[in-house]
C-alpha cells in the first residue's frame, strides 16, 4: 500500500472508482499512518475511527482529507486548539464540509493549529506545537501548521486550512506543499470559526496543483448562509491544468525582495522566475509601494475583528465555564482560563484599538491604509497578470525561537498579509530546498477571482520540476 | 406659574412584523416554549454568519416613509460591543454611522410636530428571568428585528410624551409595520428628561429613564422625574447625568447607574454583512402602504361623519375599528347609529374575547344590517344585542339567526293586543299608581308585556298601546261613575 | 505608551481577568506592538476612503421565511449549566 504515498488524491480516487483500490482500506491505511506518526508530528487533534457519512461522487470521492480544527463538522469536536472550546461539539456542518460530504471525500480527522488561528508556527495550540516533518525540531509554520505538516508527511493527501494573513501559504511554504488562499468570497466562510471576518478564507492544502484544482472546484461556490460569499459562478479549475503559460506577464515587486529576505530563499525564487521565462512568460518589474504598512494595518484590522468575534466565548451557552459565583466572575475567569497568551494579546490589541478615543487613530486609519494597499494591487494588475514573490522570508525556524517575541513572529507574515487585505487570491508552492534540506516556497498572487491563472502557472511549474514529489522521511 | 420648561426626548424600539428573525430563519413567534425558536446563528455559535431579512428592511423603509424621514441610499450595519448574558455574540448588530432614516417627524393631535432624529435597524436581545439564586436565559426573542426611533428633545410635557407614543403606535399599526403591543414587549420606550429655565436656550442636565412598561408608565415616570428635578433645582442642588429606573409599584424613579459607568461600545462596521442600497424600487413598493395616517384620518372621519371628537378618537385608536366603521357606514349611511352600536355593544363583546379584534369574524356588512334592522324596528334593543353577541365570532347570515332564534320584533298591534289586555287585567295596582301620576309605573307594564311576548314586542308600540288602553279604561270608568 | 491603568481598563472591556504579573507582561508587549504599529502614523491617508470590506456593493437579502430550528436540543445540551429549557447563570444583579 505504500505506493499510495506517491499517488495524487485524484489518482487515489480514480483507483477507488475503478475498483483497483478499496475505499475502506485507503482510509485505514492513512489512519494507521497518522496514528504511527502523530506522536512525533502532533499534526492531528482528532482522528476519526470512521469518516462521517459522505455519499456523493466526484473526482475526489474516497480521498481522505484532514480539516483544520476551526471548521465545523456536525457532531464532532471543534476546538480551534483552544481550552475554551476543548470539549465543544459542533451542532452543524460548515458549508465546505457539506460540499466535501456531497463530493464523497472521507474526512479523517481535525488538524492542529494556532489557537483561533493566531500565529505563524502552530506553537500557540492548547495541544502543544505541531512539528515540521522535514525537521521535527522546527515549526511547520502556522496557523494551519497541522494541515500542512500532515499533507507534507503524506499522513493524508488533502487538507483544508484557513488563511487570514498567510495561515495556509506560510505553513505550505515551510512544509513544501501547495497551499492556496482563494479570493475573499470565493469559498463560503459559514462554519469557519471567525478570526478576522473581512480577511478569512478557507483554502486547499495539497501536494500538487492537480489536487488543488479539483479540491477548489468542490469547495467553491455561492452560499445562502454567507452574505460575503461571491454570487458569481465558479469556473472548472481543472481546465487550467495545462502546461502552457505563453502570453502571461509576471510582475516582480521590488518590495518583496529586499532586506530581511534569506538569500537561499531569494535565489530559489529567482530560479522560478527563470523557469517561467523559459516557458514563454514575460516578466516585468512592478512596485507595491504600501507593502511596508501591511503588517501594521493587518494587526489592527485583524485584532479588532478578532476581539469582537471572540466575545461569544463567554461560558454562558457553550464551552468552558470557570468556577464562579457571579456573572462578572463567570466572564472574567472563563476567558482568563480559556484563552492562551496570544489570543489574549490579540483581544487586548483589538479592544484597545476600538476603544473610545483610539478608533480614529488606529482602526479608521488602518481602513484607509487598507484602501491604499488594495489600490497598489489594482494598479499592478493593470500591467501584469500575476505577481511572483517569496512566500516567507525564511525557511522553517526552530520551535521556541520566536514565540517569546510576538513582533518577530508577526513579521514572518510580511509577504502573505497584503493579499488578505486586498482580498486577492494567492498560492504557495514548493520551489526548492535550503542547504539544510528545508523546503522553500514561492508565492503567486493573481487578481480577484483569477485563481485559474495561479493554477495554470503552478501546474506548468510542477510539469518541469519534482519539488512537489519530495517526501520527508518520518519516524 | 412654573419657572422651568420640561425637555423630553424619547427612544422607542419597535419589533417589526416579520415571520422570521432579522438574521436567521428562526420564527419570531412570541409565545413558544423557552429556547425553541433558536439555532446556531441566533445563539452566537462559533462560525455562524448573519443574512439580512428582506422584509425587515422593507418594513423599516415603510416606517421611515410614514415618519417623513430621509431614507439613506446606502446603509450598513455595525457591531455594538458589550457583554450581557441575553446577547449571545456579546455584540449587537445595529446601525451607527449610517442609519436607515434621518430627520423625520410625527404630528400630534394638537398639530405640533415632534422631530425624529434617526431611525435605525438592529437585532433584539433575549430574555432574562431572575430567580432566587440564579438567572435563566431564553434566546427565543434574540434576533427579532427591531427598529429604534429616536425623537428630538421636542416634547415638553409628560402628556405630550403620552400623545407622541399613542400616535407613533397608531401610525405603525396603520401601515402594518408593527403591532406595537407594549404588554408583549413589541414596543419599548426609554426617555431623556431635563429641565431648563423658562425660555432659556441652554439645556439642563438630562437624566435617562428606563424600565417603563406602558404608555401610562412613561407618563408617570416623566411626571415624577420632572417633579424630582424641579424640587432638586429649587433646593439649589445639581442634577447629575445618570440613568434611573422607574418603579411602577412605588411610582418613583431610582438610580440605576451614574455617568462614570458609561459604556464604551467600540462600534465598528459589521464585516459579515455587505452594504445595502435602498433602491427606488423599494421606496415605490412601500409608498402605497402610507395611504392615510391616523391623524389625517381622525380629521376626515370627524368632518365626514359628523361625530364627536371623543368618539372619533376611539374609532381611530385601532385601524380595525376605523376600517370597520367606515365600511359599515357605506352599507348603512347613519354614522351616528353605527357609532353608538360599534362603540357600545360591539366593543363590549370584543372585550370579552381574549384575542380581541383578531377574533372578530362578523363583517361590517352584517353589522350594519343589524343596526339598520334596529332603526327600522325590525329588531328591538335586546334582540339586536343578542344578534351581535351571537354573530361576532361566526359571521352567520343575520336573517337566518333572527329566524332561528325568533328574534324579529313584533310591532303589529293585532299580535300584541292580547298581551296588552292581559297585562291591564292583571295589574290594577300599577295602573292605579300610573293614573295617580306615577310615570314609571308604565315602564313596569311595558316590561310585563315584553315578558309575555318573550322579548319580541316593540316596546315603543307596546307603550303606545298601553297608554291608549289605560286612557280608554279611565274614560270608561269616568263614564260609569 | 500603554500603562497599567489602560491594561486594566481594556481587561474590563474584554472581560478577561489578569494577574499583576500578566498586567506587566501585557503592558510591555502591547507597548512594543503599538510602537511598531505607529509607523502607520507617518502614512499620508488624507482624503483616502476607508476600505470597510471587499465587494460591498451587492444587496444580499433573504426572504422572510421561517426555517425549522433543527439544532435546538443539541444547543441546550451544550449549555454548561441549565435548568429545564433555560441556560442558567449566576444571578444577574440589575
Amino acid at each position: 500500500m505504500d505506493e499510495l504515498l506517491s499517488l495524487s488524491a485524484v489518482e487515489i480516487s480514480k483507483r477507488i472508482a475503478d475498483g483497483s483500490l478499496n475505499k475502506e482500506k485507503v482510509y485505514s491505511f492513512f489512519k494507521e499512518r497518522i496514528k504511527k506518526s502523530n506522536p512525533s508530528l502532533n499534526a492531528f487533534v482528532q482522528i476519526y475511527d470512521a469518516p462521517p457519512a459522505a455519499s456523493g461522487i466526484s473526482s475526489l470521492s474516497g480521498a481522505p482529507i484532514a480539516i483544520k480544527d476551526n471548521i465545523c463538522i456536525r457532531g464532532k469536536k471543534i476546538t480551534c486548539a483552544s481550552k475554551i472550546l476543548s470539549s465543544h461539539a459542533s451542532v452543524y456542518d460548515a458549508t465546505v464540509v457539506e460540499h466535501l460530504k456531497q463530493a464523497g471525500l472521507q474526512i479523517i480527522g481535525t488538524a492542529n493549529m494556532d489557537e483561533f488561528a493566531f500565529g505563524s508556527s502552530t506553537e500557540n495550540s492548547c495541544y502543544g506545537p505541531s512539528r515540521n516533518p522535514w525537521d521535527t525540531t522546527r515549526v511547520p509554520g502556522g496557523s494551519s501548521g497541522g494541515s500542512a505538516a500532515a499533507v507534507a508527511a503524506r499522513l493524508v493527501p488533502l487538507a483544508l486550512g484557513s488563511d487570514t494573513g498567510g495561515s495556509i501559504r506560510q505553513p505550505a511554504s515551510l512544509c513544501g506543499v501547495v497551499g492556496m488562499k482563494p479570493t475573499y468570497g470565493r469559498v463560503s466562510r459559514y462554519g469557519l470559526v471567525a478570526f478576522g471576518s473581512s480577511l478569512d478564507q478557507i483554502g486547499p492544502i495539497t501536494t500538487n496543483f492537480t489536487d488543488c484544482a479539483h479540491l477548489l472546484n468542490i469547495i467553491c461556490g455561492p452560499d445562502s448562509n454567507d452574505s460575503t460569499a461571491a454570487a458569481s459562478g465558479t469556473p472548472d479549475f481543472t481546465e487550467y491544468l495545462r502546461d502552457d503559460i505563453k502570453g502571461l506577464t509576471i510582475g516582480i515587486p521590488a518590495e518583496y525582495y529586499g532586506e530581511g529576505l534569506n538569500s537561499e530563499v531569494a535565489s530559489a525564487v529567482k530560479k522560478v522566475i527563470e523557469y517561467f521565462k523559459e516557458k514563454g512568460a514575460k516578466v516585468a518589474d512592478i512596485s507595491l509601494p504600501h507593502t511596508e504598512y501591511a503588517i501594521a494595518t493587518y494587526y489592527i484590522i485583524g485584532s479588532c475583528e478578532a476581539s469582537s468575534n471572540l466575545q461569544r466565548f463567554d461560558g454562558v451557552r457553550y464551552g468552558l465555564r470557570a468556577a464562579c459565583s457571579s456573572l462578572s466572575e463567570l466572564y472574567m475567569r472563563s476567558r482568563q482560563e480559556g484563552f492562551g497568551d496570544e489570543a489574549k494579546r490579540r483581544i487586548f490589541l483589538g479592544t484597545y484599538s476600538l476603544s473610545s478615543g483610539y478608533y480614529d487613530a488606529y482602526y479608521l486609519r488602518a481602513l484607509r491604509a487598507r484602501q491604499l494597499i488594495k489600490q497598489d494591487f489594482d494598479k499592478a494588475f493593470n500591467a501584469v497578470d500575476v505577481i511572483l514573490t517569496p512566500t516567507s522570508p525564511t525557511v522553517a525556524f526552530k520551535i521556541g525561537e520566536r514565540n517569546m517575541d510576538p513582533l518577530s513572529m508577526y513579521l514572518s507574515d510580511i509577504y502573505t498579509i497584503s493579499s488578505n487585505l486586498a482580498g486577492v487570491p494567492a498560492v504557495s508552492f514548493p520551489c526548492g530546498s535550503s542547504s539544510a534540506g528545508l523546503p522553500i516556497g514561492a508565492q503567486l498572487i493573481a487578481k480577484e477571482f483569477d485563481e485559474a491563472t495561479l493554477i495554470r502557472l503552478g501546474f506548468c511549474f510542477q510539469c518541469g520540476t519534482d519539488y512537489h514529489k519530495r517526501i520527508p522521511k518520518i519516524v | 406659574m412654573d419657572k422651568y420648561d420640561i425637555v423630553i426626548g424619547l427612544e422607542v424600539h419597535v419589533q417589526l412584523n416579520t415571520n422570521s428573525k432579522i438574521f436567521c430563519g428562526c420564527s419570531t413567534n412570541f409565545d413558544s416554549p423557552p429556547n425553541t425558536n433558536i439555532c446556531p446563528v441566533c445563539c452566537g455559535y462559533p462560525g455562524v454568519l448573519p443574512v439580512f431579512n428582506k422584509r425587515a428592511l422593507e418594513l423599516a423603509v415603510r416606517i421611515c416613509l410614514a415618519l417623513g424621514a430621509r431614507v439613506n441610499k446606502k446603509i450598513y450595519f455595525e457591531r455594538k460591543n458589550y457583554f450581557y448574558p441575553d446577547l449571545p455574540k456579546n455584540y449587537q448588530i445595529s446601525q451607527y454611522k449610517m442609519p436607515l432614516g434621518e430627520k423625520g417627524s410625527l404630528e400630534l393631535s394638537s398639530g405640533k410636530k415632534i422631530g425624529i432624529t434617526r431611525v435605525h435597524l438592529e437585532e433584539d436581545a433575549g430574555k432574562l428571568i431572575h430567580k432566587e439564586n440564579a438567572s435563566l436565559v431564553d434566546f427565543n426573542r434574540t434576533g427579532t428585528p427591531l427598529l429604534e426611533i429616536v425623537s428630538e428633545p421636542d416634547i415638553t410635557s409628560p402628556e405630550e410624551a403620552f400623545d407622541y407614543l399613542t400616535y407613533l403606535k397608531l401610525t405603525l399599526q396603520y401601515i402594518g409595520a408593527s403591532s406595537c403591543d407594549m404588554e408583549k414587549g413589541f414596543l419599548r420606550c426609554d426617555a431623556n428628561i431635563s429641565l431648563k429655565n423658562k425660555g432659556a436656550t441652554e439645556l439642563g442636565t438630562k437624566v435617562e429613564l428606563k424600565n417603563m412598561n406602558s404608555f401610562r408608565g412613561v407618563r408617570d415616570a416623566l411626571t415624577y422625574e420632572a417633579k424630582r428635578q424641579r424640587d432638586a433645582l429649587e433646593k439649589g442642588e445639581k442634577i447629575s447625568l445618570e440613568t434611573r429606573a422607574f418603579d411602577a409599584a412605588k411610582m418613583k424613579t431610582v438610580l440605576m447607574r451614574s455617568k462614570e459607568e458609561a459604556h464604551d461600545y467600540r462600534y465598528f462596521p459589521e464585516p459579515d454583512l455587505l452594504d445595502f442600497s435602498i433602491s427606488q424600487d423599494i421606496l415605490e413598493q412601500e409608498a402605497p402602504y402610507i395611504k392615510e395616517l391616523p391623524l389625517a384620518r381622525r380629521k376626515r372621519i370627524q368632518k365626514q361623519y359628523g361625530i364627536s371628537e371623543k368618539e372619533t378618537d376611539i374609532l381611530i385608536s385601532d385601524i380595525f375599528l376605523a376600517d370597520f366603521f367606515e365600511e359599515a357606514c357605506t352599507m348603512f349611511a347613519k354614522p351616528k347609529e353605527i357609532t353608538n352600536w360599534l362603540l357600545g355593544v360591539f366593543l363590549e363583546q370584543v372585550n370579552l374575547l381574549s384575542e380581541k379584534f383578531n377574533a372578530v369574524k362578523m363583517s361590517p356588512q352584517n353589522f350594519s344590517k343589524v343596526v339598520r334592522y334596529f332603526c327600522e324596528n325590525k329588531l328591538n334593543n335586546l334582540a339586536a344585542k343578542k344578534v351581535i353577541s351571537l354573530c361576532i365570532v361566526t359571521d352567520e347570515d343575520i336573517d337566518a339567526v333572527i329566524e332561528r332564534e325568533s328574534l324579529a320584533q313584533v310591532s303589529a298591534e293585532a299580535a300584541l293586543s292580547g298581551f296588552v289586555q292581559e297585562t291591564i287585567n292583571e295589574n290594577k295596582k300599577a295602573i292605579k299608581e300610573y293614573l295617580e301620576g306615577k310615570e314609571q309605573a308604565i315602564m313596569f307594564l311595558v316590561g310585563m308585556v315584553m315578558k309575555k311576548s318573550k322579548g319580541k314586542a316593540n316596546p315603543k308600540v307596546v307603550r303606545e298601546m298601553l297608554e291608549k288602553a289605560i286612557k280608554l279604561l279611565k274614560s270608561n270608568e269616568a263614564a260609569n261613575s | 505608551m500603554v500603562d497599567k491603568k489602560t491594561v486594566e481598563y481594556v481587561a474590563g472591556l474584554a472581560r478577561i481577568e489578569v494577574s499583576e504579573e500578566q498586567k506587566q507582561f501585557l503592558e510591555s508587549q502591547l507597548s512594543n506592538i503599538l510602537s511598531y504599529i505607529d509607523k502607520l502614523k507617518k502614512l499620508d491617508v488624507e482624503g483616502v476612503e476607508p476600505l470597510r470590506g471587499l465587494h460591498l456593493e451587492r444587496n444580499v437579502l433573504r426572504n422572510d421565511e421561517v426555517k425549522p430550528s433543527t439544532a435546538k436540543e443539541e444547543i441546550l445540551e451544550n449549555a454548561p449549566s441549565r435548568q429545564e429549557r433555560y441556560f442558567k447563570i449566576p444571578k444577574v444583579l440589575e
